[in-house]
Order: structure tokens, then C-alpha cells, then sequence
């Protein structure tokens, strides 16, 4: 049984027009993730890691190249459509976790739920589910101030599963935690990606890359090196 | 639902900037509403008080002459008795009419003297003006030629300050002489009809007043006329005008015909233009207090662009984000509406407790100033609340996300 493809890259290429001079973030990056995938994207700051992960979560446009999200070109679509694939597709972590801080915990992790229309009942029951999952079944209705930050990310790694999207994608979701929490967080990635989730995440920690089934090494906007660890499908 | 739930949570985070951005259309409201129900009250103080007096009664008056070349213009005695009876045989519209005498006479009660006007009218003139007395008696038919004499409450009490009228001898000063009256009867209290008001007047017999007092020889001061219902007023307006231009030949300055019907109209006009304008002005408070809605909306957006770029990482439309804002907005204007509709309702109120003994004032709530004042209400959120609430759903999800 092949996996599917659940995303893949063609040639793309971001370039930030500053007036006077032009910023080339990404020059012609491809490659694809299959379902199940643990990828990890590393390189030096300012590599473009941030701007690749803004693409793919339908944040931002492409300048050039083409993005496929479970076999559809997001990289035309209209803003209608694109919202509706960040609702639905995508689940994305933040490094600063980007709670609402007036809800409380259960109510952030419902927001995607109440765009992508799910019943209130449903919706409670599955963020309850998914609060226990990250392990704070007893903080639900503690509102972002009153958690620390290693909880609030387990929050929002909650809420980027909220509709069951076809991947998720953290950016340093660990930057701005301690080393603890930090190893709390991955090891929740670590526990989504034996359920059989596809994560896509952006570290500067080269302990966690033995976990990852593929590593995408950025430099100056260019893939520099991509390592392709246990079974992958459809590469050679 | 769910819009609402977090509309009132932001409106409720910030409740001081809410109330305070509310505060314009509490009052633009309030204002319109205090002068919506007191202006209906005072058009409706009006015209219920000129439709008592009678809107069927019409009166002919003798016009001004002259006034060409340097010379005063004055009144003519141009009206006879013999156009009485003109006017009740050729005017199919009209039910009644009466010649009146009247003038203004020295009256004189013990040593205090007192300018009242005195009217001469038969007896028809009670049922045309509905004219009633309050205490003594109305004229009998014994009374044609007697001298006796009704008094309006005021002219009373301007001649016999507390002492009770009734009975009493008084003089009506001609030139030299002095005619002794008694007086029969008070007038009860109405208002103005026409041009003239009972309260302030003295009535007594046609004939006596023809020959004792005015002394005519069958000229006449006015003709008073009645139609049998008000909807027959212009009409019989019309039928006299008609009939006078051609006994006038023409000279239309000869003479004045005039409905109360007529008057009640332009007075309701008049009422409406000047409620029209006050609700104008009023209404301005409401263009600045949407104006400032905007304002703070226009702010909130900035406030909360990292917001909007969190909710549309997560899947929010840009029509959401306009929607939810648009809600915001009108939210405020619309709570905002009801405070006001709220003052609104208790200042008219409290106006006419306060000064409505003075000035006779009531306030009239009409249901569809309250509903148009929730629904202009909610229009403003919707107009200024709508450019900020797009700005907000045109921000880019990545760039509101990067905003710090
Ligand atoms: N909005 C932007 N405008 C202009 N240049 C940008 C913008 N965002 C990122 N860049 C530039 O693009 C390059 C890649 O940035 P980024 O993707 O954030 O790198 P990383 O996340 O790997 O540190 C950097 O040179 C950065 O300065
Ligand atoms: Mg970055």
C-alpha cells in the first residue's frame, strides 16, 4: 500500500519586493511529504524556514512555483477557498502559540471547529478529547494568562488538531520554552506521529532529528540537503 | 450565535471604550426621541384643541381697503345683514350662519374701568361655536332685547378680581353715555376660535347690542357660518368666496373668508415643519455619534489585527472577520439605541411633569419613533461600523499575524 501524498512543493520561490532591493527568501524549493511523515526543517536563521512553513500553511502566496495540498494548487486559489484549507488541511503551531487570551482553553481549541461549522455539542467533546490528549484535561477552562507557556503550546497543538487537518506545521514550537517544557511538547509530536499524524516541524534542536523520517536542510533559500531516514515512499 | 457570544465578550473586555463610544447615540437618540414625542404632543395639544372649537365653523370678516397712494389702509364696513341670509340661501354647504357685532368698549364695575371686547350674536352663535356656560344661564328668548350680559373668565376676573360676577350691575361706556348690563351667565373655559376667544369677551343679545350699543343700521362686524360636517368646510368656503366676488364685483380685498378648518391646517403644518426641524437637528447628534463609532471601531481593528490574523490562521473567512465586526458595531449602536429610546422616553416624560402644567405640554410616544430609532440605529452600526470592518477583513493573514 502506497500513502498518499499529502503535500508537495514544485519549484517554489518567495521574493520580497522591498522597493529598492529584493529579498529572495526561497529560490526554487521541491520536495513533497507523505502521510504519516515526521519532518523536521532545520538551517540557519534567516534561511527561509519561516517563509516555507507560511506557504504551505496557506498563509502566503508563492511568487513563483506551485503548492499541492493533497493533490490540489493552492497557489491560485482565491481567499475564500485558501480560508476554508487553513480550516480544514492545515493545523499550525505557532512559536508563540497565538491563543485568543480572552477564551478559555476548551474555547480556543473549539475556534477552528466553529469555522469549519461543527455542531456545539460535537465540538466541545472533541476539544475536551483532544485538551486530554496534550494532557490538560484539567485545565480546560483556564483562560492562555492563567497557564504557563509549555501548557499553552500543548493548547495550541490541541487546537491545530482540532479538524483533523492532513498536517500539522510547527514553527520552533519549542523556541520560546524551556528545556523542559520544550521536551514535553516533543514528546507529544513524538506520541501524533506513532498515532500516525504528519507533522512538519521547524527546530534548531539536532537531538530531536533522529525521530524524523525526513530532514529538510535550508540554506539561504535553497534546499542544501535532504536526508530521507527508514521507509519513504515514492522517492528513490 | 457564536459571533454574538464573542462580540459581547470584546465589547464586555472593554467596557469603558464601549460605553464611552456608545455615549453619542445614547444621546442623538435620546434627543430625537424627546423631540419626536413632544413635538407629536404638541401637534396633537394643537389640533385636538382647534378641533374642539368647532373645525366645521367658517368666518367672513370685512377686508382691508384702500392703502394705494400714502393712505392708511383700514377696515370697511362692507358686510351686511342682508348677506346672512345671502349666504344661507345661495351656500348649499352651509347649515348656519350669523351676523355679529363687535367692538371694544369700556366696561365699568364700581370704580374700576376695563377694555373688553363686546360681541353682539343671536342665539345660534352657542350652538355654531358650541360656546357653553359654566354658571348662570345661557340668553332665553326674553332676553332679545334686554340688557344683559355672559362673561368670559378672564374679563371677569379682570373686572371683578374675586368678587362673584353673578347678578352683578355693570356699565358698557358709549361716548358719553353708559349702558347698564347684568350680568347672567360665565363662560366656561375654552380657547380661541377663529379670532376670538370666549374666555377674554362679553356677549349679549343681537338686538340689544344693534341698538343700545353698536347703534347700526344694518352693517355688520362678521359672519359666522357652520357646515354640517368639517368635510364640507372647503366647500362652503368655496360657495362663499363665490358669492361675495360677484357682490364685490371682483374687489376680492373687500372682504375675508377663513375655516378654522383652514387655520387648523396651516397650524399643523406650521407644527410639522418646525418638528421636522428640531428632529433634524437632533438627528446631527447621531451622524457625530456614528461618526465617532467609526472612530473607535477604526482603532479596535488596529488593536486587534494580531487577532484577526490568529482567526484567519485558523480558518476564518474574510467574510467572517467583516461579519463579526459589522455585529460588533452594530451591537453598540443598537444597545446604544435602546439606552436612548430609554432617556429618551423618561426625559419627554420628566419634560411634561415639570413644565407641562406651565405650558400645557404632553409627550406622545408613538410606537414607530421607537422602532425607527432601534432600526436608524442599527443602520449607523452597519454604515460606520462597515468601513472598518472591511479594512479589518482585507488585512493579510500573515502580515495581522506579524503584527506586533
Ligand atoms: N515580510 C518580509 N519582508 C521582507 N523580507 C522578509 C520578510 N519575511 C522574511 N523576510 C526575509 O526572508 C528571509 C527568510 O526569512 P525567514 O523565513 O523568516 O527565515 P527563518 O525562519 O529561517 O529564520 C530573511 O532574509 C528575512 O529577512
Ligand atoms: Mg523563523
Amino acid at each position: 500500500m502506497t500513502p498518499r501524498k499529502v503535500m508537495e512543493l514544485v519549484d517554489v520561490w518567495k521574493i520580497y519586493d522591498m522597493g529598492e532591493v529584493k529579498v529572495e527568501a526561497l529560490r526554487g524549493i521541491s520536495f513533497e511529504v507523505y502521510e504519516g511523515e515526521y519532518v523536521f526543517v532545520v538551517g540557519p536563521s534567516g534561511s527561509g524556514k519561516s517563509t516555507l512553513l507560511h506557504i504551505l500553511g496557506c498563509l502566503d502566496r508563492p511568487t513563483k512555483g506551485k503548492v499541492f495540498i493533497e493533490g490540489e494548487d493552492v497557489s491560485k486559489m482565491s481567499d475564500r477557498k485558501l480560508a476554508k484549507v487553513r480550516n480544514r488541511k492545515v493545523g499550525f503551531v505557532f512559536q508563540t502559540y497565538n491563543l485568543l487570551p480572552r477564551l478559555n482553553a476548551l474555547e480556543n481549541v473549539e475556534l477552528p471547529m466553529i469555522y469549519a461549522g461543527v455542531p456545539a455539542r460535537e465540538r466541545r467533546k472533541k476539544a475536551k478529547e483532544l485538551l486530554e490528549l496534550v494532557g490538560l484535561g484539567d485545565r480546560l477552562y483556564h483562560r492562555p494568562n492563567q497557564l504557563s507557556g509549555g501548557q499553552q503550546q500543548r493548547v495550541g497543538i490541541a487546537r491545530a488538531l482540532a479538524n483533523d487537518p492532513s498536517f500539522i506545521l510547527a514553527d520552533e514550537p519549542t523556541g520560546n520554552l524551556d528545556t523542559k517544557s520544550g521536551e514535553e511538547v516533543m514528546a507529544i509530536f513524538k506520541k501524533l506521529h506513532e498515532m500516525g499524524k504528519t507533522l512538519i516541524v521547524v527546530t534548531h534542536n539536532p537531538e530531536l532529528l533522529k525521530d524524523g523520517t525526513r530532514i529538510v536542510k535550508l540554506r539561504d533559500g535553497v534546499i542544501e540537503d535532504m536526508e530521507i531516514r527508514g521507509v519513504v515512499y515514492g522517492n528513490t | 450565535m457564536e459571533i454574538l457570544k464573542e462580540v459581547f465578550r470584546s465589547l464586555y473586555a472593554n467596557k469603558l471604550r464601549t460605553f464611552l463610544s456608545m455615549l453619542g447615540i445614547v444621546i442623538g437618540v435620546a434627543a430625537v426621541i424627546m423631540v419626536m414625542s413632544l413635538g407629536a404632543g404638541m401637534k396633537k395639544g394643537v389640533t385636538e384643541r382647534l378641533t374642539s372649537l368647532g373645525s366645521n365653523v367658517i368666518m367672513v370678516s370685512p377686508g382691508f381697503v384702500g392703502g394705494r397712494g400714502g393712505t392708511v389702509a383700514q377696515a370697511v364696513e362692507t358686510l351686511k345683514e342682508s348677506d346672512v341670509k345671502a349666504i344661507l340661501d345661495m351656500c348649499p354647504s352651509v347649515s348656519k350662519a350669523v351676523g355679529l357685532l363687535s367692538g371694544s368698549y369700556l366696561v365699568q364695575y364700581k370704580n374700576s374701568n376695563t377694555r373688553i371686547s363686546v360681541y353682539a350674536a343671536p342665539n345660534e352663535i352657542f350652538q355654531i361655536l358650541n360656546l357653553k356656560v359654566s354658571r348662570g344661564r345661557t340668553f332665553s328668548e326674553d332676553d332679545k332685547s334686554k340688557n344683559v350680559l355672559i362673561i368670559g373668565r378672564e374679563a371677569a376676573y379682570n373686572l371683578f378680581k374675586n368678587e362673584d360676577p353673578l347678578g352683578k350691575r355693570v356699565y358698557i361706556v358709549q361716548g358719553s353715555r353708559k349702558i347698564p348690563f347684568e350680568v347672567i351667565g360665565i363662560f366656561e373655559r375654552t380657547g380661541s376660535i377663529l379670532m376670538f376667544n370666549p374666555d377674554r369677551m362679553i356677549l349679549i343679545p343681537y338686538e340689544t347690542g344693534k341698538y343700545r350699543v353698536f347703534q347700526s343700521r344694518g352693517g355688520i362686524s362678521m359672519i359666522i357660518a357652520m357646515t354640517s360636517s368639517p368635510e364640507l368646510s372647503p366647500n362652503a368656503v368655496m360657495e362663499i368666496d363665490h358669492l361675495l366676488y360677484t357682490k364685490f364685483h371682483g374687489q376680492e380685498s373687500y372682504y375675508n373668508v377663513v375655516s378654522q378648518q383652514a387655520i387648523l391646517n396651516v397650524v399643523t403644518e406650521s407644527v410639522n415643519i418646525i418638528n421636522l426641524v428640531l428632529v433634524a437637528i437632533a438627528a446631527v447628534s447621531l451622524v457625530v455619534g456614528g461618526i465617532g463609532i467609526m472612530n473607535i471601531m477604526l482603532v479596535s481593528v488596529v488593536e486587534r489585527t494580531r487577532e484577526i490574523g490568529i482567526k484567519m490562521a485558523l480558518g476564518a473567512s474574510r467574510a467572517r472577520i467583516l461579519v463579526e465586526f459589522l455585529v460588533e458595531s452594530i451591537t453598540i449602536t443598537f444597545v446604544a439605541g435602546a439606552i436612548g429610546v430609554l432617556l429618551g422616553v423618561l426625559g419627554s416624560e420628566t419634560a411634561v411633569n415639570t413644565f407641562g402644567k406651565t405650558y400645557g405640554l404632553v409627550a406622545v410616544i408613538e410606537p414607530t419613533s421607537v422602532l425607527i430609532a432601534f432600526g436608524v440605529s442599527a443602520c449607523i452600526g452597519l454604515f460606520f461600523g462597515f468601513y472598518p470592518a472591511y479594512r479589518a477583513s482585507r488585512l493579510s493573514p500573515i502580515e495581522a499575524l506579524r503584527y506586533e
